[in-house]
């Protein structure tokens, strides 16, 4: 089944075009490594994704329904529903400083469970009041009361079992200055991991780390496999043996897409043989 | 009424005064600074321009300046009269401070990096949440020395109240200096000296608190 499509994404900043016409498909739980050169257009790529940028044209497709066209303007609020849909882990980890690793993984769960509580009490009160129960106010704010701990206490259990995942579970009361960049990395992937998006996107992420530090991270990320997601990475290892499906990359189109013994194996473009004889891959 | 104990009382009656220019002008010049600075890094060309012209006026003039003006202006211009002293002076003092402070919040505010906000927004939170639960925090750690230093500076402004004759500390050791008595008014120093002590005790404090934000 197909999870993602995008269309025809085109994206300029002043006057260079950095997306010349993306289109592309991911079938679900599929994992699609993303090469190219620095400036070939990948980050714009993700960022278009995760709606950090606004491509001047394309359209995303999940799961075989339109979920954003470049050319509708969308509300704040409906952009922070779609963006829930994709998962972003980034370059440079990006971890909110000043609160501990599980905090860092709990948080936006958090803030939106209260969100949720809020609803729940409002909604709660006025079905309450239109029953001419007695005392409906103070009812409604006890049961959200009690939803919002249940809620919490559930955040809270499920961020530790993130932590886990990756390795970190003995760091979930460490600052983000007290881990080393792919213990940071990690607890990053957990935080993306939090919200379960759709597919799961990774920005380079090894690029920041010490070379001995990015099997961890490397590791983390292939411990996922069975999810949607898609690297951009120059690690071509990595690439090669995770990714069900390659993308190269070049001046703002893809020049080449296959499995990677095609693209690895037996590139069609010379733009690719160029690319990964410069990388020793051919 | 010459000896020291009537001299002192007297003194702290006039800095009172001072102390309560002074934290009325921080509780609100905390906050307007803020929305000031909101508005000067606002994407609405129009509204920035006129944030910006504004800090730019009561930057570029003297303090001494804007109080006569906030005080006869309405006067002058449009023949409204009745306006207290104290209020018009706490008036000027926090349309300037929050000036000055909306440059400090900007400047923290444009120090933290992008991918803190990216962070958040990909996280799908709201810009209020990222304000207040990703940046604020790290903002705080960042301002408070440069803040620090203009809530010191605020403490010995307020003594500029008495040009339109409001009866602070150094306007009350004046008034002793009128009448023969020279040294209440270096006096003074010593009062403004220990409120510096303990802001600055309480700035290195909250420093302290705040140092497990690494950045």
């Amino acid at each position: 089944m197909e999870r993602l499509r995008v269309e025809g994404f085109r994206k300029k900043f002043h006057d260079t075009e950095v997306l010349k016409g993306v289109d592309f498909c991911l079938p679900k739980g599929e994992i699609l490594a993303i090469i190219g050169a620095s400036g070939s257009g990948k980050t714009t790529l993700l960022r278009c994704l995760n709606f950090l940028e606004t491509p001047d044209a394309g359209k995303i497709y999940l799961d075989g329904e339109l979920l954003a066209d470049a050319s509708a303007h969308y509300k704040e609020r409906e952009l922070r529903e779609k963006r829930k849909k994709f998962g972003l882990v980034f370059q440079s980890f990006n971890l909110f400083p000043h609160y501990r690793a599980e905090k860092n993984v709990s948080l936006a769960a958090e803030l939106m469970a209260k969100e949720e509580a809020k609803d729940f009490r409002r909604n709660l009160k006025r079905e309450l009041l239109s029953q001419k129960v007695p005392r409906a106010r103070t009812t409604a704010r006890a049961e959200a009361k009690a939803f919002l701990k249940k809620r919490l206490e559930d955040i809270r259990l499920r961020a530790g079992e993130l932590l886990c995942k990756v390795g970190l579970s003995e760091k979930k009361d460490s600052y983000p200055y007290e881990l080393s960049g792919g213990q940071q990395q990690r607890v990053a992937i957990a935080r993306a991991l939090m919200l379960d998006p759709e597919v799961l996107c990774f920005d380079e992420p090894t690029s920041a780390l010490d070379p001995e530090l990015t099997d961890e991270v490397l590791r983390a990320i292939r411990s996922l496999k069975g999810r949607t997601m898609i690297v951009v990475t120059h690690e071509m290892a990595f690439a090669r043996e995770v990714a069900d499906k390659v993308i190269f990359m070049a001046d703002g189109v893809i020049e080449e897409q296959g499995t990677p013994e095609e693209v690895f194996g037996d590139p069609k473009s010379e733009k690719t043989r160029a690319f990964l004889r410069r990388r020793g891959e051919q | 009424m010459t000896d020291f104990a009537s001299v002192t009382l007297e003194l702290l009656k006039g800095f009172g005064v001072t102390c309560y220019i002074f934290f009325i002008t921080l509780a609100l010049s905390l906050p307007a600074g803020l929305i000031l600075a909101f508005g000067s890094m606002s994407r609405f060309t129009p509204l920035r321009t006129v944030v910006r012209t504004i800090v730019w006026v009561i930057r570029g003039t003297p303090l001494m300046l804007q109080i006569i003006a906030v005080f006869y202006g309405p006067y002058l211009l449009f023949g409204i009269t009745g306006f207290d002293r104290v209020p018009s002076v706490i008036a000027a003092f926090v349309i300037n401070y929050a000036c000055y402070f909306s440059e400090i919040y900007r400047g923290g505010i444009e120090s933290i990096p992008k991918g803190q906000f990216e962070a958040g927004q990909v996280l799908g939170m709201t810009k209020t949440q990222i304000f207040f639960r990703v940046i604020f925090l790290q903002l705080l750690r960042r301002i408070v020395p440069p803040m620090s230093n203009e809530i010191i500076t605020l403490v010995k402004d307020t003594s500029l109240a008495r040009v339109i004759s409001i009866v602070e500390i150094i306007m009350v050791a004046q008034n002793f200096a009128r009448a023969g008595l020279i040294w209440p008014l270096f006096y003074t120093g010593v009062f403004y000296l220990l409120f510096v002590g303990i802001l600055t005790l309480l700035f290195r404090f909250l420093e302290r608190k705040m140092s497990f934000i690494k950045v």
